[in-house]
């Protein structure tokens, strides 16, 4: 964690909270120079309504720049890596000293963190958990979620933040967020086939243990075969892209934030504080998604994406027709020792099914399962059996 | 796309690139244009666009003026101010 709380409250559990997450009494940086020490005048709501159920905040855990990376590896305060030089996610360490951990999926960092340690997170349905004080990326897909050692314990923890926020405009209806609480049955889960063909061995391995201990509890498990959810990866890079642009332009070095010294006029102030304060990931993502909404690729690229978004989302629907969820990997390796900027975008073909979908997902087993939209309940208690 | 579009991109986006960072840039634009563009084996000439999966109502709330944060609180995160304001270099010379 890169800034931990101090407890006297004995027995209450401690959650750690990712650094997008705003909280007024520790800074909040989203692994960026650009909001280096920055306090922000109120908490998110997911931290008001944690401290209101009794809750303890345990720390700030660092994350990649605006989230938008693998495994947090483009955070300006450094990446982790174990000893063997792989990535290690500081989400998944932060379960070493808090009982679980608030994380904003907005690109998969969350889901990958998990699958890779093994360890279990909900990424609810989109607008089921407030996202009223987050550093806002990608405000149409960007969730909340749980990592914790247990299902039972994600259960609980999003029980605790769950609900409808009127100060979140895109925040569900009570009674549709209560319709999430429900555990019915997951009897029948789909295996998009193509999205098994590039896991690496290992992965592989995982992928087919995970359907094992699925078969043995029961659950059916079908192969199809799909065309369409793995449109979702370019549909999501387009869309998040864009959002992002609009979202980090505020960053200006005027009114909070990373000011460089090096300015002789007001254009000089905001290149050099942007230019010097974003890294480079985070530099490409805003300029692709400043050139998608220009007048030259509004139409081809961005109205097409959200086509796409519908076309996808119907798919889903079509496959929950006869499907209670389905099973896709999060990532397609076991271990990461290097990234370049593509990497996290080649990954994301996993994980941007369920983005652009806002359906919830379950990781456990090292695997992803998505189901319907406030299926959330009956995918922890699948993943509870496991 | 070339160099000089990049460079439209920069000044409006209001940040810099070295000129590796440019041909960076320039091929990652590449790999996902091209990825998009794959996108165009899918007819969706009569499908709507879809732009929150849950349809929204617009919340509303009465018109009344709140004083949520003091000037002072809202300096506090300034790089730099002065007087109760931010302060920018001049901007007329």
């Amino acid at each position: 964690m890169i800034y931990t709380v101090k407890n006297e409250n004995a027995g209450a559990k401690k959650i750690a909270l990712d650094d997008l997450i705003l909280t007024k009494d520790y800074p909040t940086a989203a692994g960026s120079r650009m909001l280096e020490n920055y306090m922000s005048l109120f908490d998110a709501e997911v931290v008001t309504r944690l401290q209101a159920a009794g809750y303890d905040i345990a720390g700030k855990v660092n994350v990649g720049e605006f989230s938008l990376d693998l495994l947090g590896e483009t955070s300006y305060f450094g990446a982790n890596t174990d000893a063997d030089g792989n990535l290690v996610s500081a989400l998944s360490e932060s379960l070493n000293d808090a009982d679980a951990c608030l994380c904003v999926d907005s690109n998969g960092t969350p889901r990958r963190a998990a699958a890779l340690s093994g360890q279990c997170f909900i990424k609810p349905t989109y607008a089921a958990v407030s996202r009223y004080g987050l550093v806002a990326t990608v405000c149409s897909g960007e969730t909340v979620g749980v990592l914790a050692k247990t299902a039972d314990t994600c259960a609980e923890i999003l029980a605790a933040v769950a609900g409808h926020d009127d100060k979140d405009g895109t925040s569900l209806p009570q009674e549709r967020i209560d319709a999430a609480k429900q555990a019915t049955e997951i009897k029948k889960i789909a295996v998009p086939v193509s999205f098994l063909a590039n896991l690496s061995a290992d992965m592989k391995a995982v992928a087919d243990a995970a359907i094992a201990d699925l078969k043995a509890q029961g659950v059916e498990v079908v192969e199809i075969e799909d065309e369409i959810l793995a449109f979702a990866q370019p549909v999501w890079n387009t869309l998040s892209a864009a959002e992002l642009c609009n979202n980090i332009n505020r960053f200006d070095g005027v009114k909070y934030g990373y000011r460089s010294p090096n300015y002789k006029n007001i254009e000089d102030l905001y290149t050099n504080s942007r230019t010097e304060a974003f890294g480079i990931l985070t530099k490409m993502q805003l300029l692709y998604g400043s050139e998608v909404l220009s007048t030259e690729n509004y139409m081809p690229v961005y109205d097409k994406a959200l086509r796409m978004r519908r076309v996808i989302c119907e798919r889903f629907a079509e496959i929950f027709g006869s499907f209670d969820a389905v099973l896709l990997p999060a990532c397609s390796q076991t271990a990461y020792s290097t990234t370049d900027t593509d990497t996290a975008y080649n990954e994301s073909l996993y994980t941007a099914p369920a983005s652009v979908s806002g359906l919830p997902v379950v990781v456990c087993k090292g695997v992803q399962l998505v189901g319907k939209a406030l299926s959330d309940g009956a995918l922890l208690a699948l993943a509870a059996k496991l | 796309m070339d160099a000089l579009l990049m460079q439209r991109l920069e000044q409006l986006n209001r940040v810099a690139l070295t000129e590796e960072e440019r041909s960076d840039t320039l091929a990652f634009f590449e790999k996902r244009f091209a990825d998009m563009k794959t996108c165009d084996s899918v007819d969706t000439e009569n499908t709507e666009r879809m732009v929150h999966v849950f349809p929204l109502e617009n919340v509303l709330r009465a018109d009344e003026k709140k004083k949520i944060f003091s000037r002072e609180d809202l300096l506090k995160g300034a790089p730099e101010h002065t007087d109760g304001y931010w302060q920018v270099p001049r901007l007329l010379e």
